[in-house]
């Protein structure tokens, strides 16, 4: 279990990687985590071992909401889609994490 | 909420759920031709499913179940532990609720936080019209009285006795709010004619009948009528347990009473006395009397911690209670650290499976909480074991009636405040027991020998400990122990052993007269002296240890017009008092029937050393008396002194004058009779005469012995708890040793076998075990030791005059304890040890 060269995900990040990637329609665990990758032009690696605990610490806060069906290939999948409640927090989040990566960009800017 | 819901309603699936979703996961990454993720899926699910449960509770209930299921398959251990923790929180809290009874516990009234005991003049009882003058005044919602120390003679129909009355204003059960079993209180409107029983009383004598209200009963010779009956757990206002017989209405003129006064709403104390010194200033102009109400006046709580912070001998009480519980709280940290070193054994035990967690990821802080909670276990199922001990012990300790002259019956119930008490005792040991072990097991690394050595050496340090506060207890005990045979070993001035003691009370309405009384004396002395086996019989005032009457007085010598103040003791007697209770004259002659012609008296030598300022006592004269009116006295007799409150106390001057020189204003006479054969065979003979001579006098005949009893209580409760907490320390701290001294020598079982091989005798291994364990109690004990001497320092307020805490003679005989249970301790261990058989011990390596 070598550590991976790629950035690492920022402590806190993944919620507002798994809630913006929900926004485009409901998707599967493995989905998600390769929609993160794609997007981020393979530099983002969601390993399961975050991604999962992630999903049921936002299922529990109602960020989410989950049921059964079936997936591309006809096996049964948990499905995730994303809740009100869980669009009001992306945007909270995208916010504080724009003014945030805003701020350390000027900061190695200068 | 939606959070509660979704955790108590998914939470079944959860599992089946995760695990199809990771399988689902990896699926898809393998048909992806991704990497298959190699997580750990057990973490994974760990982490998942805190977040679910709830997992504090959860994870505590699953541990209790689980040490249950672990502490099933060793039951010594748990005996062991439960025994000990047991009988610590079991001593411990019987002693808590003990003291909180005694020093805390509340009267049986409405809002007692409302009550005041009024004293005006510094007296502690004033007649009714003074009572009566301070309610009508209006300072105070309402003002009763009440005189405890009273007897009645209760006729029963066949014989009288003399019990226990309390006389009360009429508004006392109004005003107090005395709340009754059957029946009501005495209310103002009642006759003087009344009465109401006390349950103990009532059952007693009426078998609890609840019809007995309305009956009559004949005391002192007055038919009165039942009106009510107190609950069992009445608590009086005094306190202390103290459970009179009966109460009734005050009638006799003369009958003082303690006067309790009920607050206005939101009055404080210090206001209420404020107040009270202006109706006392007016009482003093209305009621003239030799002394003023306006001095030494005194307005004080009488319930609770408001009524422990204003009087002295509670704070003293407060120190002894305080000292027990210290010493009983040490007793459970032994039994604390038995268990401890117990569990630390077992540890050693569960090293391989907590090895295992840890590798397992495993957080710490959740492994010490599984550990606790064998702890736990224990201490809540000894806490129950000890609750349900101590309301034992208490219940029978309520149902033992004390040698005391006074009926005292402490009402020992549980409450919150004891409850607290255990549940605090419970966390205390919860912690001692099993923080120890538990942290040492999950600190410990791969190097387990190591370790092992560690840990024996920490379960050797526990023990020392023990062994040391154990010397603290018993030194305590000890103390006590020796304080007993030294005070049993004061003499209280007069014979015990041949003499009986008959209490008789009188009935007023027929004795009012001093004649009549004069010849009901004369006449008990002639026929208990014609008694077989009764050589000698006297009456007197008052008996040492049974009652007391001390005076402060001026006495003027006319020889040089010197004036001198002397404190001494009073008592009034016949002439054969001396000679009955076998007090040595040392100058002079006793009273004779022809001393009529002038007062005389008979004195201690403290007397005469103090007062009379080197004159030869016999003959001198003085002069004493009210101002107005002094008598002349003339010294007969120089007697030696006796004792007269407590055995422990300093010699105190002593003056006796003839019975039939006073005017005998008081219902209650003595009488003493000397026996040739035992005491004790003459009770029912005694009985008998006085009964005959006037059968509705209550009377309590008893052989001096046991009447000065209560003089030995104090040090008798204090060398039996002490000592018997002594001893249950030493038994907890000896199970400790050999614990400790098995273990080792089983550990050993490898060295000793090669010793034996290599020729070594079984002398020297004898040798060997024992030494290790008398280094382990002597350390122990000396450490002991050391602390004690700077503990025991506080005691010697309790202790008879000339013994010191810090006794060379007590410490070494509890260090030479010591070190014979180190002995006996070790004696298994090193049975065990030369029994080893080199060849097989050697082949199981």
């Amino acid at each position: 279990m070598g550590k991976s060269a790629e950035p690492t995900l920022l402590q806190g990040t993944l919620d507002l990687l798994v809630l913006h990637a929900l926004q485009r329609g409901a998707m599967h665990g493995y989905a998600i985590a390769q929609t993160i990758h794609l997007l981020s032009d393979n530099v983002l690696t969601v390993e399961e071992g975050s991604l999962y605990p992630a999903l049921y610490r936002l299922e529990l806060d109602g960020a989410i909401s989950a049921k059964w069906g079936l997936s591309e290939n006809n096996r049964k999948a948990k499905y995730y889609e994303i809740t009100k409640r869980g669009r009001k927090l992306v945007a909270q989040q995208q916010a504080t994490w724009t003014r945030l990566s805003g701020a350390v960009r000027r900061v190695l800017a200068r | 909420m939606r959070r509660l819901f979704l955790k108590l309603f998914r939470r079944r699936r959860l599992d089946r759920d995760l695990q199809t979703e990771l399988a689902f996961h990896r699926e898809m990454s393998a048909a992806h031709h991704n990497p298959i993720p190699l997580g750990n899926a057990a973490a994974i699910r760990e982490q998942a499913f805190d977040l679910w449960r709830f997992s504090f509770i959860e994870n505590l209930w699953r541990d209790l179940v689980y040490a249950a299921r672990g502490l099933r398959r060793s039951p010594a251990l748990v005996l062991t532990a439960l025994l000990s923790l047991g009988l610590g929180i079991g001593v411990n809290t019987a002693m808590f609720s003990l003291g909180v009874e005694f020093l805390f516990s509340q009267p049986s009234v409405r809002d007692a936080g409302s009550l005041a005991a009024v004293r005006v003049g510094g007296n502690s009882n004033s007649p009714e019209k003074v009572i009566d003058f301070i309610r009508s005044s209006g300072l105070f919602q309402d003002v009763a009285g009440e005189n405890e120390e009273t007897f009645a003679n209760f006729n029963d129909g066949v014989e009288t006795h003399r019990i226990f009355a309390v006389y009360t204003t009429r508004n006392y059960f109004t005003a107090l709010g005395v709340p009754m079993l059957y029946g009501r209180g005495i209310i103002p409107s009642d006759p003087d004619e009344v009465a109401v029983l006390h349950y103990r009383f009532w059952r007693q004598y009426f078998n609890g009948d609840a019809s007995v209200i309305g009956r009559t009963i004949n005391l002192d010779g007055r038919i009165c009528t039942i009106v009510g009956i107190l609950p069992e757990h009445h608590r009086t206002l005094i306190g202390f347990g103290y459970s009179p017989d009966i109460y009734a209405p005050s009638y006799l003129e003369d009958t003082t009473l303690a006067i309790y006064a009920r607050l206005k709403p939101g009055m404080s104390i210090a206001a209420a006395r404020a107040g009270l010194v202006t109706v006392a200033k007016r009482m003093d102009a209305a009621i003239p009397i030799a002394w003023k109400y306006e001095d030494n006046l005194s307005v004080l709580p009488i319930a609770g911690y408001a009524r422990f912070r204003s009087e002295g001998e509670f704070q003293a009480i407060g120190v002894f209670f305080a000292l027990l519980l210290a010493i009983v709280g040490l007793v459970l940290l032994i039994a604390c650290v038995n268990v401890a070193s117990l569990l630390l054994a077992r540890a050693s035990a569960r090293r391989r499976e907590i090895a295992i967690r840890l590798a397992l990821g495993a957080g710490r802080g959740r492994l010490l909480q599984q550990l606790l909670a064998d702890s736990l276990l224990l201490c809540v199922l000894g806490a129950g074991f000890g609750l349900a001990l101590s309301q034992i012990t208490a219940t029978l300790l309520a149902r033992i009636q004390l040698p005391l002259p006074i009926p005292l019956r402490l009402q020992i119930e549980p409450d919150w405040r004891v409850a607290a008490y255990a549940a605090l005792l419970t966390s205390f040991a919860v912690l001692a027991c099993g923080l120890l072990p538990a942290w040492q097991s999950v600190t410990e690394s791969i190097a387990p020998d190591l370790h092992r050595e560690r840990k024996l050496r920490l379960r050797r340090t526990l023990v020392a400990a023990q062994i040391a506060t154990s010397v603290i207890v018993l030194a305590t005990g000890f103390l006590f122990l020796r304080n007993l045979i030294d005070s049993s070993a004061i003499s209280p001035g007069f014979d015990v052993r041949h003499t009986v003691r008959a209490d008789v009370n009188l009935p007023p309405a027929s004795y009012s007269d001093v004649k009549k009384k004069t010849a009901y004396i004369n006449q008990v002395v002639r026929e208990l002296a014609a008694l077989p086996g009764i050589e000698t019989v006297a009456a007197a005032r008052l008996i040492p240890f049974t009652d007391n009457n001390s005076f402060g007085s001026s006495l003027t010598f006319p020889d040089n017009n010197q004036q001198v103040h002397v404190e001494f003791r009073y008592n009034a007697v016949t002439p054969e008092f001396f000679q009955a209770m076998d007090i040595p004259i040392r100058q002079g002659r006793t009273f004779s029937p022809a001393d009529h012609a002038d007062k005389v008296v008979i004195v201690n030598r403290t007397f005469v050393e103090r007062s009379l300022g080197g004159r030869q006592p016999i003959g001198t004269v003085f002069l004493w008396g009210p101002d107005d009116k002094k008598l002349s006295y003339r010294i007969v007799g120089v007697v030696d002194g006796t004792k007269t409150i407590t055995i422990g106390e300093e010699q105190q001057a002593q003056l006796y004058e003839p019975l039939d020189q006073i005017v005998n204003d008081r219902l209650r006479i003595q009488f003493v009779l000397r026996s040739a054969i035992p005491p004790a065979l003459q009770l029912d003979a005694v009985r008998r005469t006085l009964h005959s001579l006037e059968p509705m006098a209550g009377a309590q005949v008893e052989t001096m012995y046991s009447s000065i009893g209560l003089a030995f209580l104090p040090s008798q409760v204090g060398a039996v708890l002490l000592g018997s907490i002594g001893v249950l320390g030493l038994v907890l701290a000896m199970i400790g040793l050999y614990g400790v001294m098995v273990y080792s020598v089983v550990r050993r079982t490898r060295e000793i076998a090669v010793r034996i091989a290599i020729g070594a005798t079984r002398g020297n291994i004898v040798r060997m075990v024992l030494g290790d364990s008398a280094r382990l109690t002597l350390a122990g004990s000396l450490i002991g030791l050391f602390v004690a001497i700077f503990v025991t320092k506080p005691l010697a307020m309790f202790l008879a005059p000339g013994l010191k805490p810090a006794d060379p003679l007590n410490f070494g005989v509890v260090l030479l304890i010591m070190l014979l249970t180190g002995l006996a301790a070790a004696w298994g261990p090193v049975r065990r040890a030369i029994n080893v058989d080199p060849n097989s011990a050697l082949r199981e390596e």
